[in-house]
């Protein structure tokens, strides 16, 4: 393993608390989720710039949960995954889970930058030990580190095509195979994809925007307090980071256990018929196509359930959910003017049978 | 080289400066200038406010990114066999000064890069088998000539202060300042000094004044008041996003602690909303050309904190100007929402002034000294990717000789690495000397091959006059839109150009933003005459731009009835007096001569119904020898084909 790169990441300072950005809560909410239940399949942050969405997900990395994984694994396998891979090329005899030293490691995330090459990505030789011994041995890539973690991507519209290819076939499969320059790698990627970007500054590929679960739209805060209380806290951030993050720390760590709580509950969550029904007309009545709207709803309904402490999904939870879903899923039509939010929450009131004018 | 001192004119540039170097954390400043105005020589200057090794560095805009963000240092590596990293130049600029001339026109995957370090304050390196950090906290000074272009919003955006666009340097003001400066240096240094003395006399009170600003910055507060009338100005002016009003917070405190005050005061808000608001705004009546003056009261400001006189008689001539030079009439002109700020407040009154300001000032016109005709660029690579040595994707390595393109380095390193053990037995043998280094031979060498798909930029021309009766300009909406859509699936660049009544207007300037493009053809209005000559003008102004941005391929769609009413010289001049109809189809007919020999494609909608039509929209096709086609009849894919062909 290359020396340059840090075991394990440790928390800046710097970053600003997740818990202290005011207002967007769409977007937080869309994050949170994604926590308590990965295959809910990522977030797009899209909105005007300069409201906070890198900062926002930056400061997630504070509030995340610890997940076991066998010792410095550069791909962060649990026990049983290692296993699973490395069997084979173990000796005579087949080694058993409690044989692998495991350690608790804070849920990675890894930030893509644009100017990152497929070979960093990806995963390629070693550069030094070829240099040094002539030998060709493999040097995983952000996709290794980013495994069981969070991929983030700032001005996602702006990545260059041929690294939006390699993240498609990758969150596809969840799979990282590397054959190239003499060297045969596979090894399981599977992160939770987050995009930020500003729509003005380039369209997404419909491919991409497909892939992921979520949709959160981040806006320009308009209320004259909220504005002036971000000027606050930024101010007191900037003069003391430390005694700011300080401050903060009881609300991150409720924060943190909240979401530690939901995580437990999610597998026991209800979904009853009806509501499965509702969800399914819903897409139906909006010409949705394939299947990945309903799972993502149902997905992201149960995570929600959980982080509200529920045992049974409800049609309050499909409607929280229900926009951060689906408002990328419409089909585009150039001469419709109606905002995506308001033409879901048309139908999704048609659906409840409630009146959508009353 | 001239010194700070020493330059005068572009007071609000300067006034930018200097509170730049009380507060870094402003970010930088955006200087916007026409060309001759000495904008860059102030950039440079903006050493002089510093101390003494701080670092400046100047970005060509020809960077490579490697050297932007760094990299493996190919020639130490070779020579030592261990990887050795270079520090980009990004990171070089930690702690000092990153100085982008022509902002404007670095390249968009440059851009992208400072936009994204800017934001995280350190380098990420990610590339060629390197993964480091550095530190990269600078402040960014950009300077551009705007009819060049203009820069990207989201790297503007992260720009603390905005420089409103300068009017001229006042050249006979230079002298005096200079003696004035001089003088001043004479008077606290001893009578026999020279020039060169007197400069760095009088930069050392500029710094020894910028260091108490500094001390002075961490006690001066705003109060709850005043930064509620801050961000409620923010509102009013439509201001993208919640990172503008912490910078005008700081602006504020900034412009206080260099004018030695330890309170706000009005005039520091007013600077806060001039230097960071008001460039920021979407809702000024006049669009972004709205700009306000380099006001004199904040050139006083920077003078007077040079001489040290006291705030007092300053404020008090702010007060007077605005109100005195109010015009009634124009405030029928500022828009509605500025009454819909939700608190009473001081600061729309003092928006007020501003903006009534920023109407009665006028933009230079710069269209008149725009060159029609540019020599037609070959179409070689037309729309889809190309095979090339320079840029794009990287695609495969190829064995080469490094004149012929970039060198791969990881491949050229593998090419060579599993000779080493037998090309060092077989030089012991030979009996040559051996170096530590690795041997590397001329067939291990490989180079970069790259695709790039060569950049298209649609400009779309939409007539909107009177003749545009509604139903066809819903129709014409309903074209572009589709279009728009295609063109983004292919990442294609859209400009719009609406043209009405006396003159063709630039809605949206090259950018991959279809949902910007709708909401501007949403509210386009319709009316007036058709300055069809105009839209033609401005046409080749837009494509020009972005061929020197590198994009190869420009098309044109007009969508028109072709019939043109307004002649040139009224576009330029509303009370120049109505040519003879065939003057105006003569502009059209040379307009559209030109567009066809700088190998701009073109595509004519027609708009007309056809019992009325007398083929102006055929004939304007011909001229521009490109395609036609009937709206009623034609459907969107069939236009878009003809776009894409």
């Amino acid at each position: 393993m290359s020396s340059s790169r840090a075991k394990h990441k440790k928390s800046r300072p710097e970053a600003f608390p997740f818990t202290a950005m005011v207002g967007q809560e769409e977007m937080k909410l869309a994050l949170i989720l994604n926590v308590i239940d990965p295959s809910i399949g990522g977030v797009l942050v899209m909105g005007h710039r300069g409201t906070g969405k890198s900062t926002i997900v930056r400061a997630l990395a504070e509030v995340l949960p610890s997940i076991e994984r066998v010792q410095d694994d550069p791909y962060n396998r649990s026990a049983d995954e290692f296993l699973a891979a490395e069997r084979p090329r173990v000796g005579r005899r087949l080694m058993k889970a409690e044989e692998v030293d495991t350690e608790s490691f804070p849920v990675p995330v890894v930030d893509l930058p644009l100017g990152a090459t497929e070979d960093r990505v990806c995963g390629t030789i070693d550069i030094e030990q070829a240099l040094t011994h002539g030998v060709k041995s493999f040097e995983p890539g952000l996709l290794a580190q980013a495994n069981r973690g969070f991929l983030y991507i700032d001005e996602v519209n702006l990545l260059d095509d041929h690294l939006v290819d390699v993240l498609l076939d990758v969150a596809a499969s969840g799979r990282n195979v590397v054959e190239r320059e003499g060297i045969s790698v596979r090894h399981p990627a599977r992160f939770v994809l987050v995009g930020s970007g500003n729509p003005e500054e380039g369209e997404l590929r419909p491919q991409l925007l497909d892939r992921f679960g979520l949709y959160a739209r981040i806006l320009t805060i308009n209320d004259l307090d909220s504005r002036v209380e971000i000027v606050r806290r930024r101010r007191a951030f900037d003069d003391d980071p430390k005694a700011f993050f300080r401050r903060w720390s009881r609300k991150q760590r409720a924060l943190q256990r909240k979401i530690v709580a939901a995580r437990e509950l999610l597998p026991g969550i209800q979904l009853p018929e009806d509501v499965l029904t509702d969800i399914a007309r819903l897409c139906m009545q909006l010409d949705i196509d394939g299947h990945r709207g309903e799972l993502t709803i149902t997905r992201s309904a149960q995570a929600y359930a959980a982080l509200q402490g529920d045992e049974t999904v409800s049609r309050q939870h499909v409607r929280a959910v229900v926009g951060l879903a689906l408002r990328h899923r419409l089909r585009k039509d150039p001469l419709e003017t109606l905002d995506a939010g308001e033409k879901i929450e048309r139908e999704l009131a048609r659906v409840f049978g409630e009146d959508p004018e009353g | 080289m001239l010194r700070f001192p020493e330059i005068v004119g572009m007071d609000l540039a300067r006034q930018a400066m200097l509170m730049l170097a009380v507060d870094p954390a402003l970010g930088g400043v955006a200087l916007p200038a026409a060309v001759g105005s000495g904008k860059s020589t102030l950039a440079r200057a903006f050493a002089d406010l510093l101390p003494p090794d701080t670092p400046f560095v100047e970005l060509p805009l020809n960077v490579t990114e490697d050297r932007l963000i760094g990299g493996i240092d190919l020639e130490a590596t070779l020579a030592s066999g261990e990887r050795v990293v270079q520090r980009g130049l990004l990171a070089q600029a930690h702690g000092g000064v990153l100085y982008i001339d022509a902002i404007n026109l670095l390249d968009a995957g440059a851009v992208t890069q400072v936009v994204d370090v800017l934001s995280r304050g350190e380098v990420l390196v990610e590339r060629e088998g390197l993964s480091e950090r550095h530190p990269a906290q600078f402040m960014l000074l950009g300077t551009w000539d705007p009819g060049d272009g203009e820069v990207r919003m989201g790297l503007l955006d992260r720009i603390g202060l905005i420089v409103p666009l300068a009017v001229q340097t006042r050249w006979q003001a230079r002298r005096e300042i200079v003696e004035t400066v001089l003088a001043e240096a004479r008077r606290n240094a001893s009578p026999a000094t020279t020039r060169q003395e007197g400069m760095e006399a009088a930069l050392t009170l500029l710094r020894e004044q910028l260091a108490e600003a500094r001390k002075r910055l961490a006690e001066v507060e705003l109060s709850e008041e005043q930064l509620r009338s801050l961000a409620a100005t923010a509102l009013a002016l439509g201001v993208e996003g919640n990172r503008a009003d912490v910078f005008a917070a700081r602006a504020a405190r900034a412009a206080a602690a260099l004018a030695g005050r330890a309170e706000i005061g009005q005039q520091d808000l007013e600077t806060a909303i001039k230097l960071v608001l008001m460039p920021r705004a979407t809702r000024i009546p006049e669009r972004e050309e709205a700009e306000p003056p380099a006001a004199q009261e904040s050139a006083e400001a920077a003078d007077e904190q040079a001489s040290d006189e006291p705030a007092t008689e300053e404020s008090a001539a702010n007060q007077d100007n605005p109100a005195e030079q109010a015009p009634e009439p124009d405030l029928e002109d500022v828009p509605e929402d500025l009454s819909e700020v939700p608190e009473n407040l001081g600061p729309p009154d003092l928006l007020q002034d501003l903006l009534l300001e920023a109407e009665a000032f006028e933009m230079p016109d710069g269209i008149l000294s725009v060159s029609l005709v540019r020599p037609a660029r070959s179409r070689a690579g037309s729309r889809g990717e190309a095979l090339n040595h320079r840029r794009g994707r990287f695609v495969r390595a190829r064995p080469g000789a490094p004149r012929e393109g970039r060198i791969a380095l990881i491949p050229t390193l593998l090419a060579a690495a599993p000779w080493q053990d037998s090309r060092r037995t077989e030089a012991t043998a030979r009996g040559r000397l051996l170096r530590d280094g690795l041997m590397i031979r001329s067939e291990d060498l490989r180079i970069r091959q790259y695709r790039d798909k060569s950049g298209t930029l649609f400009v779309f021309l939409v007539d909107a006059s009177g003749s545009m009766a509604l139903n066809r300009m819903r129709q014409a909406k309903g074209a572009v839109a589709s279009l728009l859509q295609n063109a983004y699936v292919h990442r294609d660049q859209v400009a719009l150009i609406a043209f009405r009544g006396q003159r063709a207007e630039v809605l949206l300037p090259p950018s991959q933003s279809v949902d910007r493009a709708k909401r501007e053809l949403d509210v386009l209005p319709t009316g007036g005459g058709t300055p069809l000559a105009s839209a033609l003008h401005q046409g080749l102004e837009v494509a020009r731009q972005a061929r020197s941005r590198g994009i190869s391929q420009v098309t044109f769609i007009l969508i028109t009835d072709g019939r043109v009413n307004v002649a040139l010289v009224q576009s330029r001049d509303p009370s120049a007096a109505r040519p003879e109809k065939s003057v105006m189809e003569g502009e059209v007919a040379a307009l559209a001569a030109a567009t066809a020999a700088a190998g701009i494609a073109a595509v004519v909608v027609d708009t007309q119904a056809k019992y009325l039509g007398r083929g102006e929209a055929e004939r304007l096709a011909a001229q521009l020898q490109g395609r036609y086609f009937y709206l009623p009849n034609a459907r969107a894919e069939q236009i878009v084909e003809a776009a894409l062909a």
